[in-house]
């Protein structure tokens, strides 16, 4: 009996192996996808700014102003607001305001990340240590920033270091949790596969629960990173040198919406930012998932 | 490496595991065996009757309760370099390229990154994967993986390879490509290889020498004295048949 060969289907490979016509299709659908992704976006803030400007023109002035409005006032006190001075923050605008609420927030989601990460993925190998450290983790994370951010105020005094701590402190917290729950939740044969190899403890470590359980950990990062500009503005409000949040009150003692809202507008968008800069890190650095 | 003086020897292992109510189940008992260096040994037994169990005492990632257990004279008390070991499942990682998988090993063996990648291009070349060496394994099939797993093995050069159903959860030219990769490449370096399946034909195809482990026991032990390579006509012969029909029996099936 014959079998007759059947033709290849068009742009179709060899099992196993690439060919530039496949590779080329591969990315036009990619960037097709992609930019679909992003008219979607855009469509979604175009919503968000079209129901805002609708409800701003059926409000009084007092309550709430356009977002041309906002985007005025952020664009005129950016750099130096002599309203801000009146309040004792110095001659400065939302822009210098705002370096100061990134540098805390970025350095206690580094610092409080670093410690979080570690005993996380420390822990969910090692159990003695997971046994002390849940309990502790368990009730920190349940203290309310309410209670936490007075008391650091009372403990630290209304410097820096108190903002930094408390980012920190919610950052490690919430950090101990996913990498550990990342590091419980990585396939065991991978270090079972390591240990045949004779890979060490700390080799073990370093090549397989590192880099096995960064795609989790890069998405708590992202949910910390969002909380962490909420619990700053917060404890900056509550009593700070300076920042954003000292601003908002500021501005809140004088009931100046377009500032408000200014502040509000230039920490989302800051926010978002840094959010995308992390994906985009993430993208670099996870390139195999 | 004396071929008379066996390589591994397992005395009297037992093992056994409590159940979620609190029964203990036998999963080993009293296992002696004893495998000669160059063996292609097939541990051959249904699911659940310790064939795993027995692989895993080897390898070093299971503890038996009783017994002692010698690799080259030595007594076994955790994993080691001495045996590689292929599982059933997917290790290799995702996060590493083709190469720097089959490299792993040679990381903890003082080899310098240059020398690590050359030995896995050549070992990736002998699994017929040089084309893909730079891809993540996520762009691979899983015979691509499995064929990665197995130059990884290789690469870092064990005197004995334990392999656990390897190619369990592969399509069926898939799994008769792979074996012929696997028996070329024991053929070639001459190591020794504890290799499970519950598959009599594979058991067959592959094996020097066959073991039945049945409710914990070593219920059947046979040399397979077929020529080698072997062929489905090799298995279809009267002695092979014989055998064939021996090991069905022992597994329930006749």
């Amino acid at each position: 009996m014959r079998f007759r060969q059947m033709p290849r289907l068009s742009g179709s490979a060899p099992l196993g192996l690439r060919t530039a016509g496949v590779d080329h299709r591969a990315n036009q659908a990619k960037f097709r996808q992609d930019l679909l992704n992003g008219l979607y976006t855009g469509a979604g803030i175009a919503l968000f700014f079209a129901f805002w400007w609708l409800t701003a023109s059926q409000l009084p002035r007092s309550r709430l102003v356009t977002p041309l409005e906002a985007g005025q006032d952020l664009w005129a006190n950016f750099v130096y607001s002599p309203r801000l001075g009146v309040f004792g923050l110095g001659s400065v605008g939302y822009g210098t305001l705002l370096l100061y609420t990134v540098s805390n927030v970025v350095t206690g989601m580094i610092a409080g990340g670093a410690v979080g990460i570690l005993i996380g993925i420390a822990s969910a190998r090692l159990t003695l240590l997971r046994l002390v450290v849940n309990p502790i983790v368990l009730v920190l994370g349940t203290v309310p920033v309410l209670v936490a951010a007075p008391l650091f105020l009372l403990w630290f005094g209304v410097v820096p270091f108190t903002q930094v701590l408390l980012v920190a402190f919610y950052s490690a917290v919430m950090m101990v949790l996913f990498s550990q729950r990342a590091a419980e939740n990585m396939n065991p044969i991978y270090e079972r596969w390591a240990l045949t190899f004779g890979a060490g403890l700390t080799d073990r470590v370093r090549h397989i629960l590192i880099p096995g359980t960064v795609p989790e950990i890069i998405g708590g990062l992202r949910i910390t990173l969002a909380s962490a500009w909420g619990l700053e503005i917060f404890a900056e409000i509550l009593g700070a040198p300076s920042g954003i949040g000292q601003a908002i009150k500021a501005l809140t003692n004088i009931s100046n919406v377009p500032g408000l809202l200014a502040c509000v507008i230039i920490v989302a968008a800051t926010a978002i930012l840094t959010d995308i800069l992390l994906v985009v890190l993430a993208r670099r650095i996870t390139g195999w998932v | 490496m004396d071929r008379d003086k066996p390589i591994l020897a397992a005395r009297d292992l037992g093992v056994s595991f409590l159940r979620a109510d609190g029964s203990a189940v036998v999963a080993l008992r009293d296992v002696c065996l004893e495998v000669f260096p160059g063996e292609f040994l097939c541990i051959l037994g249904r699911s659940g009757h310790g064939k795993t169990t027995l692989l895993n005492i080897v390898a070093g990632l299971l503890r038996a309760q009783h017994g002692e257990l010698r690799v080259m004279d030595r007594l076994v008390t955790g994993p080691g370099t001495d045996r590689g070991v292929i599982f059933q499942q997917d290790a290799v990682f995702p996060w590493m390229r083709v190469e720097e998988n089959v490299a792993f090993g040679l990381r903890f063996r003082n080899i310098t990154k240059r020398e690590r990648l050359e030995i896995a291009r050549e070992h990736l070349a002998l699994v017929g994967l040089s084309s893909v060496a730079r891809a993540w394994p996520r762009e691979l099939s899983g015979g691509m993986r499995a064929r990665v797993a197995i130059a990884a093995v290789f690469a870092n050069d064990p005197p004995i390879l334990l392999a656990d159903e390897p190619f369990g959860a592969l399509d069926y030219v898939t799994r008769r490509q792979l074996q012929a990769v696997l028996r070329d490449l024991w053929r070639r370096t001459g190591k020794t290889v504890l290799f499970v399946t519950h598959d009599v034909d594979e058991a067959m195809m592959l094996g020097t020498r066959v073991i039945v482990v049945k409710n914990g026991g070593i219920a059947e032990d046979r040399i397979i004295d077929l020529p080698m390579p072997r062929s489905d006509d090799d298995i279809a012969t009267p002695e092979g048949l014989a055998l064939k029909h021996l090991f069905l029996h022992h597994i329930g099936l006749e």
